[in-house]
């Protein structure tokens, strides 16, 4: 386990900060990307993220706490910026069924299942990506997001659901 | 659909999705660019928003203030009191006049009812007078 830059380096010493941006930076880019679905637009929220991180490090008491504040920190900035930005939209009508099976994996599936999840809801996405990117449990992430338990796991459900019908059953039952 | 079927699609689902939203790695230089906006961050100066109370923050402005509002604290506390005061004594003597008038008027009634008692009298001794 990698030892604490908070402990190695007091908060707001420059060598601490760049540990911890280069140990962290993979998973905001990473939540930020996936909301976006903008590399630039990812890139510079995450820089602005780990700017907050900076101005706030005296008040971090741990790692975990770090990486707790980051995704917190990440899943707003990312619903801010979709509050105040139109990102571009993709209804679930523009989302063309597949009209051949689809072997094991290819990046058109993948790119489907980018398609329709850009097509959730702000919060269901978010809910998602905090799902299966970071592997948090529901109870995480309703505390990450201030909403109930039983919120994110009815936004799971419903996800999970809308991506079935649209990724594999369309497929005609075939074993992708 | 089954239900071990619709099972085993949700385990492909979650399955794809975890491929998908796999962690990527972010640009290269994106740790320079952080540190860079943190150094240019710190060598821009803060300009300081100075709102009227700041000037509180010097000690003898601060002391001053204090005893200037201590000092109104007790003048007014003193001055009210003595207002009270004042409208308490006001007030006993509306009292005192009250009732002084409330005796005069009864007193009155008492020597009216005299006057009347007398007349009544002397007006009867005369017409009895008279029929003799």
């Amino acid at each position: 386990m990698a030892e604490s830059a908070l402990a190695e380096h007091p908060p707001g010493t420059g060598a601490g900060f760049a540990d911890l941006v280069r140990r962290h930076r993979s998973m905001v880019f990473s939540i930020a990307l996936h909301f976006l679905a903008d590399r630039s637009a990812a890139e510079e929220l995450a820089q602005d993220v780990f700017l907050q991180l900076h101005a706030n490090l005296a008040t971090m008491k741990s790692e975990d706490h770090v990486t707790f504040w980051l995704r917190k920190v990440t899943a707003h900035r990312c619903i801010d910026y979709k509050r105040h930005r139109t990102l571009p939209q993709v209804s679930l009508e523009e989302v063309a069924e597949p009209s051949a099976p689809a072997p094991a994996w290819d990046p058109i599936l993948e790119r489907r299942l980018r398609q329709v999840m850009a097509s959730l809801p702000a919060k269901a996405r978010l809910i998602m990506i905090l799902r299966y990117q970071e592997d948090l449990g529901p109870e995480d992430i309703a505390e990450m997001l201030s909403i109930p338990v039983a919120t994110v796991k009815s936004h799971l459900q419903r996800s999970l659901a809308l991506l079935r019908q649209k990724v594999l059953r369309s497929v005609g039952g075939v074993t992708i | 659909m089954t239900v071990p079927n619709q099972h085993h699609d949700m385990n492909q689902i979650e399955e794809l999705l975890k491929n998908a939203l796999r962690r990527q790695d972010a640009p290269p230089d994106f740790s320079e660019q952080v540190l860079a906006r943190v150094a240019e961050h710190n060598s821009v100066p803060r300009v300081r928003h100075d709102t009227w109370w700041s000037i509180f923050i010097r000690p003898l402005v601060r002391w001053s203030a204090i005893t200037a509002t201590a000092i109104s604290l007790v003048v007014g506390g003193i001055h009210y009191r003595n207002a009270r005061r004042e409208r308490a004594k006001g007030e006993a003597a509306k009292q005192q006049l009250m009732l002084a008038l409330r005796i005069a008027g009864s007193k009155l009634q008492l020597a009216k009812a005299k006057v009347n008692e007398i007349n009544a009298t002397q007006v009867k001794k005369q017409s009895s007078s008279e029929q003799e």
